[in-house]
């Protein structure tokens, strides 16, 4: 299945972007596992003619060097089985811990999907501070990106694989996160 | 007023003591410096020993477990679930420790049977499928938060006063004599003195202070011991590794959830009171626990905790190395020239009735008063019937009431108070109102030590704030509601930060989003 973006990750961050591609004609494709504890444009997304594959994830894509650099060429996911979501553009927006757009485990923090790099301190006793209602040293942890949100793997960008929302390192607005990625891939797209 | 004894100490060796105390007929006072269970009864593995764990190295402690184990699963039935227990060895264990270990137990009076390694696995599947030898024992699972609160119950039931936030500052002496006791009110500062002819220490671990203040020692060495608990009931036995006592070498099942422990060592009595979990004893918990039982490697840590067990030095050992997990009963009088004052401590949670029976016996002597332990038959509150099978028809939360509070839930008020508030346990606005009258409960924690408010697999996530709120209602202070809220949620991050990786962090984020993100109350970040 062919779209304009694929949206890896439908909560906040995803779906915002989506409506506001969607509004500019991109044809969009968002797979949403559904575990969010936010408010989410869900339905103006849909009306906008966006596609929604709730209940669903993406288990893994794959990515290529085609000499100009690193691409992801399609994804696949849990409930399309034998096919593929395919696109010029994605965006992963898969939020942080709690809905598993990261993993940690005694070890370290990883990117589950594709193994983009991600920003963290040291081992499990340094992800928390001893008050509860201090912020919290593992809020800031998550994928490293460069000047154009674009995730790198083992350092290299890979230049259509934007990320955006809680996904990305430090402690952004969600929805200004979603703009910007909108932005590029327009820009891009012009 | 004149008290006949004071006790100093909420743990389950104090409560049961004055439950004693209460039955023979004594003016009873227990003095506890913060809650009921607050220390090392709240703080272990829920396990009620068949003594077989101790068979092989202190025979003596064994056939006490054993005694004592059948005792409680008929006087505190409420309490104690018969789980029954597996020593298993691993390929890396000596198997001819076994047929000593079984020849130990059955010295002690206890019934261990051999059993083939694929019949261990049939009757508990979570058990690690390697193993290559299996004893079955009489070990079950025991619930110290309601076997401690049944006692107190009771006690109070049979007119002893207790008193929770009263903390022990000094002795009053008429010459070498203790007649009582100055106390302080650690919530408002409020001083008091109370009299009795006998005061009992009965304090755990701080029971070192309290000998030191009343001008004697007793060598105490406090030895911490860390477990884990997991959001899941892996396994259905207790399951032990039979070799020698070590580290993390006992899984019970308690409820819904699992323990993994323990690990031992030395701390200093400074930590005693703010004890925390290391990153070295959490891995060290996980390694073992899975040689135990495979799948703990992927199941929810809810938390970590510890408590430091009161191992006394042996009186004729001037080194102080040679410790015991037994009784240790102190008569001041002839020991140090104290009249009126008495210690009970060492021992363990299983043998705790016995503690009681022998303390309230050397109170009995010196008051001249021949009465007899009956605490070995008679029931305690909540076990005096198995409700259970007339319970056919009652609601859910009505069924969890009476597996809590057995008998006691006569007092609850399902009629009006009956939505539930605690999902994960079952736990309705009736037996919080229960708790808050009869179970002297002054916060969130006090009330998860009651009714297991909480203590699910959502940890209180989902329901402290509705929880709190009842809370509040139930004792005349609507105001404090965002006061427990908080209380709760610091105290639960502290056993959180040890296992703070996997689904722990998962919940720490969700939790942290719920109650401590400014953008969860509608302001923008």
């Amino acid at each position: 299945m062919k779209f304009d973006v694929v949206i890896i990750g439908g909560g906040l961050a995803g779906l915002t972007a989506g409506v506001e591609l969607q509004k500019k004609g991109l044809r969009c494709a968002a797979v949403a596992e559904g575990l969010t504890l936010n408010e989410c444009p869900r339905e103006e997304f849909i009306k906008l003619g966006g596609t929604l594959f709730p209940g669903d994830s993406v288990i893994g894509g794959h990515i290529v060097d085609d000499g100009d650099g690193k691409s992801l060429e399609w994804v696949e996911t849990r409930n399309l089985v034998g096919t593929r979501l395919e696109a010029p553009y994605y965006i992963l927006s898969t939020g942080k811990f709690f809905s598993r757009g990261l993993v940690s485990n005694m070890e370290g923090i990883t990117e589950p999907v594709f193994g983009c790099d991600v920003e963290y301190a040291g081992g499990p006793s340094e992800w928390t501070v001893q008050e509860f209602f201090d912020d919290q040293p593992f809020e800031k942890f998550g994928v490293t990106t460069d000047a154009e949100s674009r995730v790198k793997i083992g350092g290299k960008v890979i230049g259509n694989l934007y990320a955006a929302g809680e996904i990305l390192a430090g402690r952004q607005d969600i929805v200004t996160t979603a703009q910007k990625v909108a932005e590029q891939i327009i820009g891009r797209k012009k | 007023m004149i008290y006949d004894v004071i006790i100093i100490g909420g743990g389950v060796t104090g409560v049961g003591t004055a439950r004693d105390c209460a039955l023979r007929g004594l003016k009873v006072l227990l003095l506890e410096r913060q809650d009921l269970t607050a220390g090392a009864t709240g703080r272990n593995h829920g396990l009620l020993h068949s003594g077989a764990r101790y068979a092989v190295t202190d025979k003596e402690s064994a056939a006490e477990c054993i005694r004592e184990n059948k005792i409680l699963r008929r006087v505190a039935s409420n309490c104690v679930e018969p789980t029954g227990g597996l020593f298993i060895t691993l390929p890396e264990d000596d198997l001819a420790y076994q047929d000593n270990f079984i020849k130990c137990c059955r010295e002690a009076g206890i019934d261990a049977e051999a059993i083939d390694p694929k019949e261990a696995l049939r009757m508990e599947p979570s058990v690690n499928p390697a193993l290559i030898g299996a004893v079955k024992v009489p070990d079950a699972s025991v619930d110290p938060f309601r076997l401690a609160t049944a006692n107190a119950l009771d006690a109070m039931l049979h007119g002893a006063e207790v008193r929770t936030y009263t903390e022990v500052t000094g002795f009053i002496k008429e010459g070498d004599r203790i007649v009582g006791v100055e106390t302080r009110d650690t919530k408002t500062g409020a001083e008091e003195k109370f009299y009795a002819t006998i005061t009992v220490n009965a304090a755990g671990i701080w029971g070192h202070h309290i000998a030191e203040m009343a001008g004697c020692e007793i060598r105490m060495l406090p030895a911490k011991g860390s477990l884990l608990i997991f959001g899941h009931r892996v396994n259905k036995m207790v399951i032990n590794r039979c070799r020698k006592p070590a580290n993390a070498d006992i899984l019970v099942p308690g409820d819904v959830v699992c323990v993994i422990g323990t690990t031992s060592d030395k701390v200093p009595f400074e930590e005693c009171d703010d004890i925390r979990v290391t990153p070295e004893e959490v891995q060290l918990l996980l390694r073992e626990g899975c040689m135990l039982a495979p799948s703990l490697a992927q199941t929810r840590i809810l938390r970590a905790y510890a408590g430091v067990r009161p191992l006394v030095a042996s009186d004729d050992d001037p080194t102080g190395r040679s410790t015991s997990r037994g009784i240790v009963l102190l008569d001041h009088e002839k020991r140090d020239g104290i009249p009126g004052f008495i210690s009970i401590t060492g021992g363990k949670l299983t043998s705790y009735r016995l503690m009681g029976e022998q303390a309230t016996d050397l109170v009995c002597g010196k008051l001249g008063k021949n009465a007899r332990c009956r605490t070995a038959e008679l029931p305690l509150p909540g076990s005096e019937k198995d409700l259970m099978e007339g319970a056919k028809g009652l609601k859910m939360a009505e069924k969890a009431a009476i597996g809590r509070q057995g008998t006691m839930v006569s007092k609850m008020d399902f009629a009006n108070k009956s939505e539930v508030l605690c999902e994960c346990e079952h736990v309705t606005r009736a037996e919080i109102a229960y708790a808050v009258k009869y179970l002297d409960v002054h916060n969130m924690m006090d009330l998860r030590r009651r009714t297991r408010v909480g203590m699910g697999t959502c940890q209180g996530s989902f329901c402290m704030k509705k929880v709190a709120a009842a809370l509040a209602e139930e004792l005349g202070c609507p105001e404090k509601t965002d006061e427990f809220v908080q209380e709760y949620l610091r105290e639960r991050w502290k056993g959180m930060i040890p296992v703070c990786w996997g689904d722990a962090l998962r919940e720490a984020e969700y939790m942290r989003k719920l109650y401590a993100d400014k953008a969860g109350e509608g302001e923008e970040r």
